[in-house]
């Protein structure tokens, strides 16, 4: 078989989705035997120049991680979609936005505000903030547009795949490699490196009746650390999040889940999701218990749409803005 | 004047572009160094429990 031509790109992500390959340790190997790398700015010295120069659809399979927070995101994204056979929506933030996407709770202007001019440790006598073009003596500067609200992938391109995960486990990154060697990739659109269940079906903490009279922090309460979170007042993801993971936070961190892996199977909207889980476990059928039992919850939107704000039915909080 | 772009720098965790510029006689006049990337932490990480920040900041970098 001739080998493949691969991409791997990061638009607004950290670079936790390219460890997440150099991971593989010795699976790296076999990515160097199925495919040539034509793009991977965190390991190999391709230039953007030489991916404008291709063909469209001469990479086989692009992995972009990182959602859209700028305008050159945008265009890289764009640009790796027409030059792509297959691209996949690699972790959480290509996915759903991700981390980035929690700026959706506020406007261009307040980031940029607090980032060059009201942190404790900025120096910006001046207020200057970034401009997108600055003309220089030896010439004009450009840097790409910041945008009001952060974007995933697919709400700019079409993708082929989804693979979630903050970042996507190990495990999962190399069943996808071993999935595009043999050529078996699913039907198109499909979620790939997850499985089809839900976090909890996949925990191992015993779960039993939810009755949850109190939500607690982690400083009101010793809890039980063999037991479901959910059933001793902790918020905890699992029944609105897809699983797959492995359980790396629930059984082996002893953490309880924050929703990386995105929406459970069948399900668009992993906070409303969660919602509904919540209202279900809530013991009371008193309105005003009710809602001081919910009242309880630190910072709902954070925590319910910690990676997914961006692609939710919410997507940003009200702004007047374009973006 | 010339300008010779790198773009992007590579093998380091983020965005980042060089702007290489060189006058008549080849030599560099000047070089600017640019971050074409904010994310924004330092705005959205308010409001978030003081016990969530670990998980949410471990973004930053993932290099
Ligand atoms: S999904 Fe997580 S690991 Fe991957 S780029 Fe985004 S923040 Fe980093
Ligand atoms: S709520 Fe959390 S701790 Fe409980 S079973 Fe689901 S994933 Fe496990």
């Amino acid at each position: 078989m001739a080998k493949l031509k691969l991409a791997i790109y990061w638009a607004a992500g950290c670079g936790g989705c390219d460890v997440a390959i150099l991971d593989t340790n010795e699976g790296l190997l076999k990515i160097a035997e199925i495919a040539d790398i034509v793009l991977w700015p965190v390991a190999t010295d391709h230039k953007y120049e030489e991916i404008e120069k291709m063909a469209d659809g001469a990479i086989d399979i692009c992995l972009i991680n990182g959602g859209v927070r700028n305008s050159e995101n945008e265009h890289m994204t764009k640009l790796l979609r027409a030059k792509s056979k297959i691209v996949v929506a690699m972790g959480a933030c290509a996915h759903q936005g991700g981390i980035p996407g929690l700026a959706n709770l506020f406007t261009k202007e307040t980031v940029l505000n607090r980032a060059y001019r009201e942190t404790p440790s900025t120096e910006n006598p001046d207020g200057i903030l970034p401009v997108q073009r600055f003309s220089a003596q030896e010439g004009e500067l450009i840097i790409p547009e910041f945008y009001n609200t952060v974007l995933p992938t697919a709400a700019v391109v079409d993708v082929d795949y989804f693979m979630p995960g903050c970042p996507p486990a190990i495990h999962q990154v190399a069943a996808v490699v071993d999935i595009i060697a043999k050529g078996d990739l699913p039907p198109k659109g499909a979620v790939i490196g997850a499985s089809d269940k839900t976090l909890c079906d996949e925990c191992t903490r015993p779960k039993e009746d939810r009755k949850v009279k109190k939500f607690y922090r982690p400083h009101e309460i010793i809890f039980d650390n063999q037991k479901c979170f959910l059933d001793q007042g902790i918020i905890c993801l699992g029944p609105a999040t897809r699983g797959g993971c492995g359980n790396r936070c629930t059984v082996k961190s002893n953490m309880p889940c924050r929703g990386c892996y995105g929406p459970a199977p069948k399900v668009h909207d992993q906070g409303t999701k969660f919602l509904s889980a919540l209202a279900s476990v809530i013991d009371s059928n008193d309105p005003a218990e009710i809602n001081s039992i919910v009242s309880q919850i630190a910072d709902p939107v954070g925590t319910f749409y910690r990676f997914g704000l961006a692609a939710s039915y919410l997507r940003r909080k009200r702004s007047n803005e374009k973006n | 004047m010339k300008k010779i772009s790198i773009d992007p720098i590579t093998r380091l965790e983020g965005h980042g572009k060089i702007e290489i510029f060189l006058n008549d006689a080849g030599d560099v006049e000047n070089v600017y160094f640019q971050v074409p990337e904010l994310r924004g932490f330092e705005k959205f990480c308010e409001g978030r429990p003081v016990e969530e920040i670990p998980r949410i900041v471990t973004r930053v970098c993932g290099v």
